[in-house]
């Protein structure tokens, strides 16, 4: 088992195993950290741009270690290219909902919550979750055409 | 008044690296220090002597705050560099894959 182990991280594509195994050990502190960020945009400094370049981080962290190939197979294009077509579309249906009170984002919401508790301030953690999608799925996809595009030159 | 002239030499250290490099991701490098030295240029304007950051949170003091003008301004600003990097990159890749090479006193054929 362990040799097998051995022999099969050696022929993986991407970085070493001890980056590997470091990477595996920071990936999911890194997300939670962006995703902690983006949720408590509205209460502290942050919010859905700052946190979202985090957790796209998290996922070029990811590639960078494990080789383009396993990270492509967690994360499609389509899936990524969905992701942030639907950020940019929840944030335009948070304002457009805003007619429903009057304006164009209006703060729909009946209850606003107490003062600096994580349920409160209306449609802005709404926002916040829609531009957080939207940064961290464009930011990915900018680094995933920035290294799987290839063009072919006229040589 | 020092900090604004340590933001100058920072800029300066950018247009350096922008006309003296040959290597076109170091001038790309360069471009980013100018950039970051504006923002901090500006973000230092925005200061005031022992004020506090403008979020209003619990027990917050809100008598002195620094300016979250340029704050917001800048935050903009590193959208946008963003941006205008992540497409200078995309061109920087295409030179290379067109010439082989990011030294620019060899990319000298125009046509295409």
């Amino acid at each position: 088992m362990n040799l097998r182990m051995k022999k099969s991280y050696s022929q993986e594509p991407g970085m070493s195993l001890i980056v590997k195994v470091i990477t595996r050990l920071t990936v999911g502190l890194i997300l939670l950290y962006g995703i902690y960020i983006v949720t408590h945009g509205h209460l502290s400094p942050g919010g859905g741009f700052a946190g979202g370049v985090i957790i796209a981080l998290s996922f070029i962290h990811l590639m960078l270690a494990f080789g383009k190939e396993e990270a492509l197979g967690r994360l499609s294009k389509r899936f990524v290219s969905l992701f942030e077509g639907l950020g940019g579309l929840l944030f335009l249906i948070v304002a457009i909902l805003g007619y429903k009170a009057g304006y164009f984002f209006y703060d729909w919401f009946v209850s606003k919550g107490k003062l600096f508790s994580l349920f409160s301030a209306g449609t802005i953690p709404l926002s916040y979750l829609a531009i957080g999608l939207k940064v961290t799925f464009g930011l990915f996809a900018i680094f995933l055409a920035l290294i799987t595009i290839k063009l072919k030159a006229k040589k | 008044m020092s900090s604004y002239i340590l933001c100058f030499v920072l800029f300066l250290v950018g247009i350096y690296g922008i006309l003296r490099k040959r290597n076109l991701i170091k001038i790309i490098i360069g471009t980013v220090i100018c950039e970051y030295a504006v923002n901090l240029f500006l973000i230092i304007f925005g200061y005031r002597q022992g004020g506090h950051a403008p979020i209003y949170s619990h027990g917050a003091d809100i008598s002195n705050m620094v300016d979250p003008l340029v704050q917001a301004l800048v935050l903009t600003a590193i959208v946008i560099g963003l941006a205008t990097t992540a497409l200078v990159v995309a061109v920087a890749i295409r030179i290379y894959e067109k010439y082989g090479t990011f030294d620019i006193t060899r990319i000298r054929k125009l046509k295409g």
